[in-house]
């Protein structure tokens, strides 16, 4: 059995803890008896997620998506995704979405009938679908075409939902049904479908050129015909600005959305109403769901939610539960900005921070907390991934300085085809390696 | 010589007893009782027989001891004194000397004195008589007179000198003759082979010297008869005394008082009563003690009376007891180390701690006088009479417990502890910070003439505006509400009103409405103004900008006086103030923005430049702050309410709690004072913490308990204040952070600081051309 081509190598774990040091060294760390008994597991020995590659923008870049076979929208497209249509779009501060594939060639770029500000999410729905929103407080749906065996792309709107008054900050989507879900700043959440039919009208107030003045008029005159509709439904539900929503991976009449008020809702989306508020100490930036115990009777959902005081934290949304808040992952320093969930299991979790990197989490390594740290359950990141843009310039780091100046991510994705995908300030999106990151069980 | 006599005694008494040659026996005692005579006689023999018996043998020799002892025995025994001795005993009584006494003759002079024919002092000597068995050896002198030559001079001769009677001394017999006689004879007893150089003859030891050497080879006394060890004789021990006790009875006087000697003490004491006896002085004391008779002295407190001690009397303190380290033989801890000892005689003498240093004495004996005494006695009443001594009442209070009860800054959490975000992009200084009521915009304006909009959440610039080349942007301020996103920025005499695109239509549309509402008043004001008659020119201008400024949303311009330095607005929007300290009579103005109208409150305004002002956050009152003073002015009965007095020399900003109850104000002179506008005009609270001027004070707008100060030395300072609504309790002020990052330059640090609506972040506007997000 050991008898291996190539060594493989292993990583322990005592009490739950991944072993980072000597075995003498953690004894001293933990104050334990030489002579006391230490139940050691062992895994096999995880890789770290090196760099792969980096792929420049003209903007700062606000979020990424994946498309792959193995990704949430691949699975969704099922036979519709060629063979090795692997592809990344990134949003930009520019105002443009931008279409990547893994080498790095740039294949389609949004161009007219676009945002007309930043965009701040982008989300594939399906290999030929790609929902966008930003600042312009549009949702736009575009549609992606590739012919002529690849050489062909297009990336044309489709579809300007309007019914937010302020910037629209996140988006979730789910492909199979077509709903799209927005979080926007003036606290309420859209639920909106992709088909055109479907959709009710916009909301004429809000329309471009709608009371605006003349100049603004002509300078919207360039505006593309694409098909302008409202929302299914607008949930004004937060008194702050609405930061992140997210469908349930189970359920997709149940959403959650997080809010600089501090709350997470539970949101049944066949009703509109908020089925559950969990309230927390700290704004909320991002939000993430992850499965537990997934294919069992017992499967749940847990929520990983980013705040801007540095940390993330882990709650179970549903009613029943007695302990809200499971785990606080620490150490990033600086706000917390996005969040993605492993693909391969269901306790990995990858963050990215205003720090200028990013965290890999393992939720199954857990300590208690520090009473300095508030209590309750505390783990610590596994990798921590530097920008490359950042080792090239190799500042000098001051005491005063803010951390990860000029390096922020604001938006990561985890796929298994792709691994790790982040881009941030730096205006570069960057790909490490995600696959055996973390032991499997 | 009297032991002579009694040996002459005892030789005629044994001669008496038989005769010498019927008794060898005796002969032989007496001879060696005569031990001193014998040999005497011998040599008087040997002057007689030398001639002939040069080799006398011991028989012969016995012989003729016997035979001259009979024949002196013979003279002797007739018991007559010769002529010389009779003679002497003569000559020995003329000089008054008993002649028996021969031990005596050296202390008295042997000569007699007589006159002489010329009747001078004649000194004769005595004839010195040798006795005839006196131990003289100058009587046995040298018979052969030839003096002092080697006798090999007579080897010629038949005879070796000459004796006293000039008759030739003849060489003895030598040679053959004398080989022959030695071959018969035996070696006499004596015999030492030498020959006496004087007579000639051969030098033999006699018997009695044989004798004699005998003794002392055997290590005997060599005196015969000598007894080492004679018997004690007790002359006095033995003796028993008596005497006898007197019988008589004890003589009166012995114990009766002597009448004569008491008459005599009597008489001293009287004279000694009477002065007449003195004890002895010196003379010159007594001179001097006369003298100080004759001077006159004057006591002054001669008919002092005791008073009790006064109330603030104070006895001098009492030195303290001397300790181990004075001891003449201190415990070996309390001596000084090397170390020690040279660093105490390196200190300056006023240093010191001790003025001495511990020493060790082996006995008290062994301790020197104390030469520093005079010099400390003296220190001792210099501090006595030269430190005054007050009764003060000592407060015996635990000074922790005074110490307010603040709680942990843990504890007052949520409150901003890093930077998170940094806006950089401005050219030059930073020098004022806004962040609107949404809490999604911060606006900045700097030396760049600039005014920038920034997202609050990501730090990317939305939107910018360069209001002038020449000037910089002094401050931005949000309109306040939800009803519109409108800046004010003031750069020189201009104040700004601008719309930032961020991309809303609605929201920019509303707040154009709320700009443009004003244009119908502005001709109604002019009218009022020259209705009044005086032909004044309005405070202020108000206009459009221009078209380039038009286009980037820069809407309105109103145009004062003076540069203005602060703006602030009333929470309704519709009102706000401007400042400008170097505009003597319109440096306060209040402008409507519904109206497009200026007002100046003030016509002229005591206390000198204002600085800045505001506005109540819920009452109609309004604040002036000048350099030393708040003046609180109530704007609808228009009349002054009351005077704060921070007590600082510069006040550079103030801010009102949103209760509206509490006041705070920051200092060029590095002063936070807080102050509560009920209680009194002074402040409640004085904090110095910062090391440079305080720039900007600032409390949260909404719900969170914090305020915050900027100072030149690049640091903010984050205070929790709890204010509770019961007057007998005042504010708690807890300083919870220090924010430090921003960069000094040129001696400005963070010149502004603005805090989020809802959360507890604040943004800081910094000289190094960023600004900051304090999460």
């Amino acid at each position: 059995m050991l008898d291996t081509p190539s060594p493989i190598p292993f990583d322990f774990l005592i009490n739950g803890e991944f072993l980072r040091t000597s075995l003498h060294e953690y004894l001293e760390a933990h104050g334990l008896n030489a002579e006391e008994t230490l139940n050691i597991q062992y895994v096999r020995s995880l890789i770290p997620p090196a760099y792969q590659a980096s792929f420049e923008h003209n903007d700062w870049i606000s979020d990424v998506d994946v498309l792959s076979a193995t990704s949430r929208a691949g699975v969704w497209s099922g036979d519709k995704l060629a063979l090795n249509q692997d592809r990344i779009v990134s949003a930009s501060y520019d105002g443009l979405l931008q279409i990547w594939d893994p080498s790095g060639n740039s294949l389609a770029r949004s161009s007219s009938g676009g945002h007309t500000a930043s965009v701040k999410a982008v989300k594939f729905l399906s290999s030929t679908q790609i929902a966008s929103a930003g600042l312009d407080r549009t949702v736009r749906v575009w549609k992606y075409i590739e012919s002529d065996g690849g050489l062909q792309r297009t990336l044309k709107p489709s579809l300007e939902l309007y019914g937010h008054k302020a910037s629209v900050d996140a988006l979730d989507v789910h492909g199979p049904t077509g709903r799209v879900l927005s979080a926007s700043a003036d606290g309420a959440i859209g639920l909106w479908t992709t088909s055109k039919s479907s959709a009710p009208a916009a909301p004429a107030s809000l329309l471009p050129g709608a009371g605006a003045s003349e100049s603004k008029k002509r300078k919207l005159s360039g505006a593309s015909a694409a098909p302008q509709r409202g929302p299914l439904s607008l949930m004004p539900i937060h008194n702050s600005p609405t930061t992140a929503v997210c469908f349930d991976p189970a359920d997709a009449s149940v959403a959650y959305s997080a809010s600089q008020d501090h709350t997470i809702r539970t949101i049944d989306l066949t009703t509109s109403k908020v089925e559950n508020v969990i309230t927390t100490s700290h704004p909320l930036l991002a939000l993430t769901s992850l499965r537990r115990n997934q294919g069992t009777a017992s499967s749940s959902v847990l929520l990983a939610a980013a705040t801007a005081a540095r940390h993330i934290t882990l709650v179970d949304p549903r009613v029943s539960a007695s302990t809200i808040s499971v785990l606080t992952l620490r150490g990033h320093k600086n706000i917390v900005s996005s969040l993605a969930a492993g693909p391969d299991n269901d306790y990995s979790l990858v963050s990215g921070s205003y720090d200028g990197t990013c965290r890999i989490w393992d939720l199954r390594s857990v300590r208690a907390a520090t009473k300095s740290e508030g209590g309750g359950s505390v783990s610590e990141s596994v990798y921590v991934i530097e920008r490359e843009s950042l080792k090239g310039t190799k500042q000098r780091r001051t005491a005063g300085e803010v951390p990860g100046r000029g390096a922020k991510v604001f938006g990561v994705a985890w796929d298994k085809t792709f691994g790790i995908v982040s881009a941030g300030e730096d205006k570069m999106v960057q790909i490490n390696r995600g696959q055996d990151l973390l032991a499997s069980s | 010589m009297g032991s002579a006599k009694a040996n002459l005694k005892r030789k005629a008494s044994i001669i008496e007893a038989n005769d010498a040659t019927a008794n060898a026996q005796a002969a032989q005692d007496s001879d060696f009782e005569d031990f001193g005579g014998g040999i005497l006689n011998a040599v008087l023999d040997d002057e007689d027989s030398e001639d002939d018996s040069d080799f006398l043998g011991e028989e012969g020799d016995d012989l003729d001891d016997e035979e001259e002892t009979e024949s002196e025995d013979d003279i002797e025994s007739e018991d007559i004194p010769t002529d010389d001795e009779g003679e002497e005993i003569k000559s020995a009584i003329t000089n008054g000397i008993n002649p028996n006494k021969d031990e005596d003759a050296d202390d008295r002079p042997n000569y007699r004195i007589e006159k002489d024919a010329n009747g001078g002092v004649r000194y004769v000597y005595d004839e010195i008589d040798p006795v005839y068995d006196s131990d003289d050896t100058d009587a046995q002198g040298p018979t052969n007179t030839i003096g002092n030559i080697p006798l090999s001079f007579y080897d010629s001769y038949p005879h070796i000198g000459y004796d006293i009677n000039g008759k030739r001394i003849l060489r003895p017999a030598t040679g053959e003759a004398l080989d022959s006689l030695l071959d018969s004879i035996e070696l006499p007893e004596g015999w030492t082979g030498l020959t006496d150089p004087e007579t000639g003859k051969p030098l033999n030891l006699s018997r009695d010297e044989l004798e004699l050497l005998r003794r002392v080879q055997m290590k005997e006394v060599p005196e015969e008869g000598y007894d080492m060890y004679p018997d004690t004789v007790e002359w006095y021990t033995s003796h028993v005394e008596q005497f006898p006790l007197s019988a008589a009875p004890e003589p009166k006087r012995r114990f009766v008082p002597s009448k004569h000697e008491a008459k005599r003490v009597m008489k001293l004491v009287k004279a000694i009563r009477e002065g007449r006896i003195l004890p002895y002085k010196p003379p010159e004391e007594r001179e001097k003690e006369q003298e100080e008779e004759e001077e006159v002295h004057y006591d002054l407190w001669a008919d002092e009376t005791p008073r009790p001690p006064n109330v603030m009397h104070i006895p001098a303190p009492k030195l303290a007891p001397p300790g181990y380290d004075l001891s003449y033989n201190p415990p070996p801890e309390y001596l000084p180390t090397n170390a020690e000892r040279k660093a105490w005689e390196e200190t300056d003498p006023e240093e010191r701690e001790k003025t001495y240093l511990p020493q060790k004495y082996d006995s008290l004996r062994r301790t020197p006088a104390y030469d520093e005494f005079v010099k400390e006695r003296f220190d001792r009443c210099l501090d006595l009479y030269l430190a005054p001594r007050v009764r003060k009442n000592r407060l015996n209070i635990d000074p922790t417990s005074l110490l307010p009860k603040l709680p942990r800054p843990e504890e007052l959490r949520p409150f901003p502890t890093v930077a998170s975000i940094e806006f950089a992009g401005h050219e030059g200084r930073v020098r004022s910070v806004a962040i609107d009521s949404s809490g999604q915009w911060l606006a900045s304006g700097g030396d760049d003439g600039t005014v920038r909009v920034w997202g609050l959440s990501d730090g990317k610039q939305q939107w910018r505006a360069k209001l002038s080349s020449e000037d910089p942007v002094d401050v931005v301020r949000w309109r306040p509400g939800q009803d519109g996103l409108i800046l004010s920025a003031a750069v020189g005499e201009d104040i700004y009103l601008m719309i930032p695109s961020t991309v809303n239509p609605e929201l920019e549309q509303a707040s154009r409405t709320i700009l443009d509402a004003g244009f119908g008043y502005a001709s109604n004001a002019k009218q009022q103004t020259t209705t009044t008659g005086a032909r004044k020119d309005p405070p202020a201008k108000w206009a459009r900008p221009g078209a380039r400024l038009e286009d980037e949303g820069v809407l309105l311009k109103a145009t004062v006086r003076s540069p203005i330095k602060t703006i602030n607005w009333h929470r309704r929007g519709d009102f706000f103030c401007t400042v400008s300290p170097t505009g003597q009579r319109s440096a306060v103005a209040i402008h409507i923005l519904s109206k497009h109208l200026t007002q100046i409150p003030f016509r002229k305004l005591p206390g000198g430049a204002p600085q800045t002002a505001s506005f109540h956050p819920s009452r109609p009152l309004f604040f002036v702050a000048t350099q030393r003073t708040i003046r609180c002015y109530d704007l609808q009965r228009q009349e002054l309410v009351k005077t704060i007095q921070p007590g600082c020399r510069w006040i550079s900003s103030f801010d009102i709690h949103p209760g509206g109850d509490h006041l705070i104000a920051g200092s060029y002179d590095r002063r936070l004072l807080w102050h509560d506008l009920e209680m009194s005009a002074r402040p409640y609270k004085t904090l110095r913490f910062h090391e440079q001027a305080i720039r900007s004070v600032k409390f949260h707008p909404g719900s969170y308990p914090l305020f915050a100060d900027c100072s030149d030395d690049g640091s903010l300072q984050i205070f929790h204040s709890k204010v509770v609504n019961d007057l007998m309790e005042g504010p708690t002020i807890t300083p919870v952070k220090m924010l430090s990052g921003h960069r000094v330059v040129n001696r400005l640090g963070v010149t502004d600081v603005a805090w989020h609506p809802h959360h507890p972040w604040i943004a800081s506007a910094g000289a190094d051309g960023t600004c900051r997000l304090w999460t």
